[in-house]
């Protein structure tokens, strides 16, 4: 227990220390890289709480695809440097104060009434826990209709995104050639 | 005034209709110098002229522009060759300037394929070109002081204005040219040009002149990059350099810059005397130097007037075919490079080719700087024994046997290949009308549609005895232009397997006695070649003397990169070097 | 000894074995691709240092030990440091999860050809996979240069184009044997036979994503030398290339190990029960010809284009890989 302890301290402090430096660097692509160290401790976590797959899951869906992404997208636009920190968007400032306040307090009211000690189930040591047949099990009987509901959501949301470029691309690239050509 | 003129067109200048001559007046007027051709037309009505001769009369191409310095008179000629791409022999009209302001208006409006040439003689000239959208210095770098080809122009090492030079040790004592740098260690400047400040990164001009934003403005704003390809770059074939504005990875503007392998080519070529260019020639494109000494001696023929023997005529073809051969085998073999095939195309493609400098090794003494051609036919005749083989046989089985097999060979795995089809049809796309306006000449021209060779437009030596087709697609894609010297390769075999045919067992193989310094007539002559990479011209003016006093290179290579920009617009970063690619260029020809 | 120091001691002991085979593979592997190549195109190749050239791959190394590390004016000096490093490392752990043979009986004890058998092992290839490509893009950013940036942008895109059929393709198996372990998956290709007789479309796909992933020729868009020079590592000189180098060389290994393991068998072959040491030669047989195939394609066709690949991947493989998951899950509910 001890050691599985300092391990999550240790992790922990990366955690923070990740996040702070994602909301404190003033270059874009090393705060994308401190949410990314953010995400990897993260799915350590998951390790050290029994559930590999979700921990596997959270390195490819958030650090290998969607942060990737994000690189991806600060590079083209070249938008690496905050050209006047703290002037876009001002109103921002007391806002965040303001809901972080709200968030702390909610968490602490939860905390206050309900306690620390216990988890409210073990599931840890439940066999089947975090294994890709129970979260299976989960996704296609329990929740069936919020999963499919959210794939529809994606989906559209893909078709929506595939129609807007496609118009720009049909008024910009409208240079082919016919193809049938000898063979 | 009509009448008179007329009679002193060379025969084969086609006259320009009378009622055009009377129209334009004074502004257009014969030109009646001893041994020179065509019209001299007057500044003012140049532009008018040049409309009137595309539209009228069909003069739809121009081929070459270039610049003399008639240091004597006071005036600086610019000399216009104009054909009609149905065929037929050019129309040469020229404009005179004062030496000291020299300013014309520019016809890049009338024919776009004016726009490198003018440059260059801007450059090299300094004449002045109104209306040029984008006249800046093209071979020369912005701190050259000075207008090369100037008459009153010497280089730092000037020694003297002809060749052959005095003796270098004199008494014994030697002279060295090191001790006459007229620069010393002061190399000069332009009055407006600060060397501390200059830059080569920073190319403001250049640079300002991009088009940077994409298609539509409504776009999604992303960076837009300016990249440098070149002159250091692995697919520029050479120190060549593209100036790319990037939208993503689309091209949204092209700039090529060139004249890093600059050497004044044209004034060493004034320096020496008539022969000594034939060994210079070679330099121009490397890859067909057989084809650039045919170019070259046929203008100065035409100057002196001898004709070359049969047998020496059939020699230079099967020469200038098989260049035409080994050319398109490397050009193909590049262009797989280019696409991305890490060397095997190109190492197969090259294969027949040694066997081809095998024979100019034999003949010549030298695989590429051949050397080959003279005044009045050819340097040597064929060996007798080639690679332990009858050269006759050896030639035989090579253009029977062996050149269809290893154009077979490509054409089998190429042509048909889907990543080759999927890269090249339909990219870089130039149609028929915009090839001709921008002047590009061979396989790009006739990969767009325009059946014009110069072998039967205007046919040369003995070309128009032979049987081949003049090979053309109509798409003018990338892919086109590589079937196209797909298609070019066979014909020249054919026309190499008619040479073998029948040449001249026993023969001549030069008209008179060898000379090393020749006395050319006066005049002024344009002798053009179909080379490999397009029409290749000399532009030779003689003062009577051993030296040219004029000598200019049309180079096929360096106007077909007038049209590179325009074929890239809007394409990937990577087709830009496949575009680059299917032009074929040859640094040592673009530069000169 | 305790039984935990002992797995401790062998873990670290195959580790280091297996970064030192590695490290020879790749070594090895970069002169037999010149050695392909002057065969393929009528050439020598390298044939002067040691008989045949075999000598060669050490006098590259110690050439680009010994070379000056050059940094950019204008890079990112950290993340120019760290790119390298981050290329090489996912190329490494990634075959943590392979099994390289059968277990073996060594000093009375029995060993586990391969390091580690996680039970998600191939959702752990995955994750591994998909952090691989922050090296390459990094590279091209932090190099401060545009042919870098244009590498490290088309490599991101590419990778996750790709990734997604990649993932698609092993789900095949990955029904079929009813684990995401690699060695059930072996165990359950005993049991049947070779999945890519099974999953022949599958097969396919997971090869040419593969080859996507670790941009080979015909994908090898983030470094395609005709464009952009050198892609995202044109800045890099001495050791830092060297390590690019080999992480790419690395990946190959690593992907055609498991596509031998998913799809032929891995260490399966005639007599392994009895000798299970002929597993480690069966398996580096299978990966060796894959290895081979990749340099033949890489030899044989030109480059597609940066379009042209994304919608291959998205259009032609991506489909492919989802109806080749349906057809099996579909077959496998029916037959049982």
């Amino acid at each position: 227990m001890t050691a599985e302890l300092i391990i999550f301290v240790l992790l922990a402090v990366i955690a923070v220390a990740a996040a702070l430096g994602m909301l404190l660097s003033s270059n874009a692509i090393y705060s994308a890289l401190f949410l990314v160290v953010n995400f990897g401790v993260v799915a350590t976590f998951y390790l050290l709480l029994g559930a590999p797959f979700i921990a596997m899951v959270q390195v490819t869906v958030y650090a290998g695809a969607i942060m990737v992404l994000f690189l991806f997208v600060i590079m083209l636009l070249g938008a690496e440097r905050l050209r006047h920190p703290n002037q876009v968007l001002s109103w921002q400032q007391p806002l965040a104060v303001v809901l972080v306040m709200a968030l702390l307090g909610f968490a602490g009211y939860v905390v206050s009434m309900q306690g620390l000690a216990s988890p409210p189930v073990d599931v840890a040591n439940t066999v089947s826990y975090g294994s890709p047949a129970a979260i299976g099990e989960l996704l296609f009987r329990e929740y069936l209709f919020p999963f499919e509901a959210t794939s529809l959501l994606l989906l559209s949301a893909m078709v929506g995104v595939v129609v807007l470029t496609a118009v720009d691309a049909r008024r910009g690239v409208s240079r082919g050639v016919s193809r049938d050509r000898r063979s | 005034m009509s009448e008179e003129e007329r009679n002193v067109v060379a025969p084969e200048q086609v006259p320009v209709a009378d009622s055009i001559v009377a129209r334009f007046g004074n502004a257009l007027r014969t030109d009646d110098r001893d041994g020179y051709e065509g019209y001299v037309v007057s500044v003012e009505s140049l532009k008018d002229v040049a409309t009137v001769l595309r539209d009228e009369l069909g003069y739809d191409y121009l081929s070459s522009v270039t610049g003399v310095d008639y240091f004597d008179e006071g005036k600086i000629e610019v000399v216009y060759h104009a054909y009609q791409t149905s065929g037929g022999p050019a129309l040469n009209f020229k404009v005179q300037v004062d030496r000291e302001n020299p300013i014309l208006p520019s016809l890049v409006s009338v024919y776009p394929g004016a726009d490198f040439q003018e440059r260059e003689i801007f450059d090299m000239y300094g004449v002045s070109f109104e209306g040029h959208p984008n006249l800046r210095r093209i071979l020369m770098w912005d701190g050259f002081a000075g207008h090369p080809l100037r008459k009153d122009w010497q280089e730092a090492y000037f020694e003297e204005e002809n060749k052959p030079f005095d003796s270098r040790w004199p008494g014994g004592d030697v002279k060295r040219s090191e001790a006459e740098n007229r620069f010393g260690k002061n190399v000069s400047y332009p009055d407006e040009f600060d060397i501390d400040n200059w830059a080569p990164e920073d190319d403001s001009s250049l640079y300002a002149g991009l088009n940077k934003s994409g298609s539509n403005g409504k776009k999604l704003k992303t960076d837009s990059l300016v990249v440098n390809m070149g002159p250091q770059h692995p697919s520029t074939h050479g120190v060549f350099r593209m100036v790319v504005a990037l939208d993503g990875e689309t091209i949204t503007d092209l700039q090529p810059v060139m004249g890093y392998l600059h050497r004044n080519h044209e004034k060493i070529g004034e320096r020496n005397t008539f022969l000594q260019n034939m060994p210079y020639t070679d330099r121009l494109d490397y890859l067909s130097s057989m084809s650039n000494n045919l170019g070259y001696s046929l203008a100065v023929e035409k100057l002196m007037g001898v004709d070359v023997p049969e047998r020496a005529e059939y020699l230079r073809v099967l020469m200038a075919e098989l260049t035409r051969v080994s050319n398109h085998m490397w050009a193909i073999g590049f262009l797989l490079n280019d696409l991305g095939a890490f060397q095997t195309p190109a190492l197969y493609a090259i294969r027949a080719r040694e066997l081809i400098l095998d024979i100019f090794e034999a003949t010549a003494g030298s695989r590429m700087m051949c050397n080959y051609m003279r005044f009045g036919g050819v340097a040597r005749d064929l060996p007798d024994t080639l690679r332990d083989e009858n050269t006759v046989d050896f030639i035989g089985d090579l253009v029977n046997e062996r050149l269809p097999a290893a154009i077979d060979e490509l054409d089998r795995f190429l042509t048909g290949n889907e990543i080759v089809r999927s890269r090249c049809i339909g990219v870089g796309v130039l149609p028929a009308d915009k090839a001709i306006a921008y002047s590009t000449a061979g396989p790009l021209l006739r990969a767009s549609g325009v059946p014009y060779d110069l072998r039967r437009a205007e046919p040369y030596s003995i070309y128009d005895r032979l049987d081949f087709e003049v090979c053309t697609r109509s798409n003018g894609d990338v892919y086109d232009r590589y079937v196209v010297r797909i298609d070019e390769m066979r014909e020249s075999v054919k026309i190499c397997q008619q040479v073998m045919r029948e040449i001249p067992e026993e023969g001549e193989i030069f008209t008179g006695k060898p000379q090393y310094n020749v006395r050319v007539p006066k005049g002024e002559s344009y002798g053009r070649v179909e080379n490999p990479k397009g029409e290749l011209g000399y532009y030779v003016v003689s003062k009577g003397k051993t030296n040219p006093y004029r000598y200019h290179v049309r180079a096929p290579s360096f106007i077909n990169l007038t049209v590179l920009g325009e074929m890239c617009k809007g394409h990937k970063v990577a087709d830009a070097v496949v575009i680059l690619g299917s032009i074929d260029i040859v640094l040592g020809e673009v530069d000169r | 000894m305790s039984p935990v120091i002992g797995i401790v001691i062998e873990a670290i002991i195959k580790s280091a074995l297996m970064v030192f085979v590695l490290a020879t593979a790749f070594a090895y592997l970069t002169l037999a691709e010149r050695k392909i190549a002057a065969f393929v195109q009528v050439r020598k190749g390298p044939n002067r240092v040691g008989p045949w050239g075999l000598m060669q791959p050490a006098a590259d190394g110690i050439k680009l030990l010994f070379k000056e590390e050059m940094v950019p004016a204008g890079a990112d000096k950290v993340l120019f440091f760290l790119a390298p490093i981050l290329t090489m490392i996912p190329a490494m752990v990634i075959m943590a999860v392979v099994p390289i043979g059968p277990d073996v009986e060594l000093f009375g004890r029995s060993i586990r050809l391969g390091i580690s058998d996680l039970n998600v092992g191939m959702l752990y290839i995955l994750s591994v996979a998909s952090v691989a490509v922050y090296g390459i893009v990094l590279a091209g950013w932090s190099s401060a240069n545009k042919y870098s940036l244009l590498g490290g942008l088309r490599a991101s895109a590419q990778m996750i184009s790709y990734e997604i059929a990649l993932g698609l393709s092993i789900i095949g198996p990955i029904i079929l044997a009813g684990t995401m372990s690699l060695q059930g998956i072996i165990t359950a290709q005993q049991q049947s036979t070779w999945y890519v007789l099974w999953q022949p479309v599958g097969a396919l796909v997971f090869f040419l994503a593969g080859l996507a992933e670790v941009n080979r020729a015909p994908f090898d868009m983030p470094e395609a030398e005709q464009e952009l020079t050198a892609g995202y590592f044109t800045e890099y000189s001495g050791m830092k290339f060297s390590l690019f180098f080999m992480g790419e060389y690395i990946k190959m290994v690593a992907v055609c190990a498991i596509a031998t393991t998913l799809f032929l068998g891995g260490y399966l072959g005639p007599y392994v029960e009895q000798l299970p040491w002929l597993g480690i030669l069966y398996f580096t047989i299978k990966t060796t010809a894959l290895l081979f195939l990749m340099i033949w394609i890489r030899l044989t066709l030109p480059r597609l284009r940066y379009d042209q690949l994304m919608a291959f991947g998205w259009k032609v493989l991506l489909p492919l890989a989802l109806a080749n998951v349906v057809v099996t899950a579909t077959a496998t509910v029916l037959l049982g």
